[in-house]
């Protein structure tokens, strides 16, 4: 994070407008969870990934051309994130991260959606069962970070 | 111009305006989760609400999408209970994670080696949600799911 973060008023509207651009372009919704679910499902090299996998593509792609352009290539292992700000080894962490990840497909499939595709773009279009799965994992993942730093899982 | 060109340019500047507000960082979100931030709800907030007058606008004008010809409109969808449960197992993996689908893809190009980890559990578990279904309750689950998606 070198350069300034964007402010929310600049970025939130930004990400607003994305939404508007798949439904002038395209007329679908966006979301990034229908992307894995193509990766996931492709059955062979050859047969094509569909629209939803081309903005996956395009997201990584976009992160990528940020870093380029204003950030910069630092790596590191650590991950200052819920359970992972306890110490833990490389191994046990990238285990509880990929845990968590499978959380995130399991959960998110199940759901038809995630931050993205219910969140921001469900509620947009007015779908209840968006308005519905995105007042859950709020509430959700806000009860268990509180409960993640009870137990002594991060500052 | 394509749909699927289309689609990556979209998801493009999706992915850098992610990255560009820390939403790739994921203390940012942990800050969020633990209500000591407002960054990240009125980011969500303004974007769900230019979105929603932009499509409202886009359909009422009864236009037709640029590159697909088709009428723009979209359909809700009831809730059910698979919402509140998926949505529950998801929250938790979001609050661990610091992270959900779009911005763990936006840290892969970031190059953070963690978002590999994080995008490889996401595969693991798509296909987990997956494997209970028949082919056809998932194509008729995806389509009604395609609203939210």
């Amino acid at each position: 994070m070198t350069p300034d973060v964007a402010p929310w008023y600049v970025a939130g509207p930004l990400l607003g407008l994305v939404i508007v651009a798949m439904r002038a372009l395209l007329n679908k919704p966006f979301g990034a969870l229908g992307g894995y679910i193509d990766l996931a499902t492709c059955r062979s090299a050859s047969q094509a990934l569909s629209l939803r996998g081309f903005v996956l593509l395009g997201i990584v792609l976009g992160g990528a051309v940020y870093t380029l352009a204003l950030g910069s290539f630092t790596q590191t292992l650590e991950y200052p994130a819920g359970g992972a700000t306890v110490a833990l080894g490389p191994v046990a962490r990238i285990g509880l991260l990929l845990a968590a990840g499978i959380a995130i497909g399991l959960g998110a499939r199940l759901a038809g959606g995630c931050t993205s595709g219910h969140g921001m773009c469900g509620v947009s279009i007015g779908s209840r069962a968006s308005l519905v799965a995105c007042m859950t994992f709020f509430a959700t993942a806000v009860a268990f970070a509180h409960g993640i730093s009870l137990a002594g899982g991060g500052p | 111009m394509n749909a699927k060109l289309a689609g990556l340019l979209c998801g493009a500047a999706a992915g850098f305006i992610m990255t560009w507000a820390a939403l790739t960082d994921p203390r940012v979100i942990r800050e969020m989760l633990l209500l000591q931030s407002t960054h990240v709800f009125f980011l969500m907030g303004s974007a769900i609400f230019v979105a929603a007058i932009g499509v409202r606008v886009l359909r009422r004008a009864g236009l037709r999408s640029l590159v697909t010809r088709e009428p723009i409109g979209w359909t809700g969808e009831p809730p059910a209970t698979r919402h509140v449960v998926g949505s529950m197992i998801f929250g938790a993996g979001w609050s661990i994670a610091g992270t959900c689908p779009g911005p763990a893809a936006a840290m892969i190009g970031q190059g953070q080696l963690m978002g590999l980890v994080i995008a490889a559990g996401i595969l693991a578990g798509v296909v987990l949600a997956g494997a209970h279904r028949t082919p056809r309750a998932a194509a008729s689950g995806e389509a009604v799911g395609a609203a939210g998606l």
